[in-house]
C-alpha cells in the first residue's frame, strides 16, 4: 500500500516559558481536538519530527490534505497550562530536507 | 517570495518593548507591510517612534485609523477631519446606519464587523453597497472562541462576500506579540472558513496591496480625484 503523503511545517514556538517536546505535542493535539474533533485530529495526524528548545523551533508533520487544518489549529493556540504560547508557521515543505534547505 | 501584508496591527504605544517583539515576529513571519493602527489623538512624535521600531526590522508601515462611530453624522465628521491624515481608513460597524454609510462612502477603505455583536452582521445589503473591502480579523475574532458562534458568523460573512465578489482582506488584529500569526496561518484559517485557497492567499497579499497602492497614488502630489491630476509643465 502506498504510504500517505505528508507535509512538513517549520514552526517558531513563542512562549514565556520553556516547553518540552511532549508539552508541545499535547498543546497541538488539544487544539486540533478542540477545533476539529477526534476524527479531525486522526485525519490531521500531527507529529513532531524535530524540536529544538534552544532556538524555539520545531518541524511538525501532518497528513498532506489536512495541512490547512493543522495550520489553523496552530494559529488558534494561545495558552498552554498557564503560560502564553503561540506557534508561527514559517514554511511548509513536502520533505524534511526541503524545510531545512529553504530556511538557510 | 510573495509580499504579505497584515493591515491590522494594533501595538500599544506605551509598551515599546512589546512593540519591538511584535516587530521581530512580524518580520520573522515574512510580512513586508503592516497597517499600523494608531489612535487619532496620538502625538506625531510618538507615531514616528512607533513607525521607526517597525521599520528598523524591515517592515513597511502604513498608518491606519480605526473609527468606531455611533452615528452616521459622527462617521462623516471623522472622515472629513482625518481622511487626509492617514494612509488607510477602517470603520468598525456597530449599527445599521453606520454600516450602510461606511460601505457606501468612497473615503472608507475597509469595513469590519464585530463578531460579538449579535444585532449586526455582514449581510447581502452591505455586500451590495460595499465600495471598499471587508476585513476579517481572524486571530482576534477567533481567539478563545470555543462555542462556535464566531466561526459560524465569519463563515456566513465569507459566503456572502464570495457570492457578491466583494474584496476580502484577511488580517490578524494583533494587539500584542502573542497574537501575531504568519500569513500562511491566516490564509489557512480562511480556507477552513470557506474561502478558496487562491482567495485566501489574495486576502493577505494582492487585495490589501491594491488598497495600499491606490491610497499612495491618491496621496501623491498633483492628485485631485479619479481621472483628474495636476500636471505641471516643464520649466523652460
Amino acid at each position: 500500500m502506498k504510504p500517505m503523503a505528508r507535509r512538513y511545517l517549520f514552526v517558531k514556538v513563542v512562549s514565556d516559558r520553556g516547553l518540552t517536546n511532549e508539552q508541545l505535542h499535547e498543546a497541538l493535539d488539544s487544539s486540533a481536538r478542540r477545533y476539529f474533533g477526534e476524527i479531525g485530529l486522526s485525519r490531521i495526524d500531527p507529529r513532531i519530527m524535530r524540536f529544538d528548545a534552544e532556538s524555539s523551533t520545531a518541524i511538525v508533520s501532518c497528513e498532506r490534505s489536512a495541512t490547512p487544518e493543522l495550520m489553523s489549529a496552530m494559529a488558534l493556540i494561545t495558552r498552554y497550562s498557564e503560560a502564553s504560547l503561540s506557534l508561527l508557521v514559517l514554511q511548509v515543505s513536502g520533505t524534511i530536507k526541503g524545510v531545512g534547505r529553504r530556511r538557510k | 517570495m510573495g509580499h504579505y501584508l497584515d493591515l491590522h496591527v494594533i501595538p500599544g504605544p506605551d509598551d515599546l518593548v512589546s512593540c519591538e517583539r511584535m516587530a521581530i515576529l512580524l518580520s520573522t513571519a515574512r510580512y513586508s507591510t503592516i497597517g499600523l493602527t494608531v489612535a487619532t489623538g496620538l502625538l506625531n512624535d510618538r507615531v514616528r517612534s512607533l513607525r521607526r521600531i517597525f521599520e528598523e526590522h524591515g517592515l513597511t508601515t502604513v498608518l491606519r485609523a480605526d473609527f468606531k462611530p455611533d452615528s452616521r453624522t459622527e462617521l462623516l465628521r471623522l472622515l472629513r477631519r482625518f481622511r487626509n491624515l492617514y494612509d488607510l481608513i477602517a470603520v468598525k460597524c456597530v449599527n445599521q446606519h453606520v454600516a450602510a454609510v461606511s460601505c457606501r462612502d468612497r473615503r472608507v477603505d475597509v469595513v469590519f464587523f464585530d463578531v460579538g455583536n449579535r444585532n449586526l452582521r455582514f449581510s447581502h445589503t452591505f455586500a451590495r453597497l460595499l465600495h471598499g473591502a471587508v476585513e476579517f480579523n481572524l486571530v482576534s475574532d477567533l481567539m478563545g472562541q470555543g462555542d462556535g458562534w464566531a466561526f459560524s458568523r465569519i463563515r456566513k460573512a465569507v459566503s456572502i462576500a464570495q457570492e457578491h465578489h466583494v474584496n476580502v482582506i484577511l488580517s490578524s488584529g494583533a494587539r500584542n506579540c502573542e497574537m501575531v500569526r504568519s500569513p500562511l496561518q491566516i490564509s489557512a484559517l480562511a480556507t477552513c472558513l470557506g474561502l478558496t485557497r487562491e482567495e485566501s492567499i489574495r486576502g493577505v497579499s494582492s487585495a490589501p496591496m491594491a488598497i495600499v497602492t491606490e491610497n499612495r497614488r491618491k496621496h501623491a502630489q498633483g492628485y485631485v480625484e479619479d481621472g483628474v491630476k495636476i500636471v505641471v509643465p516643464a520649466r523652460r
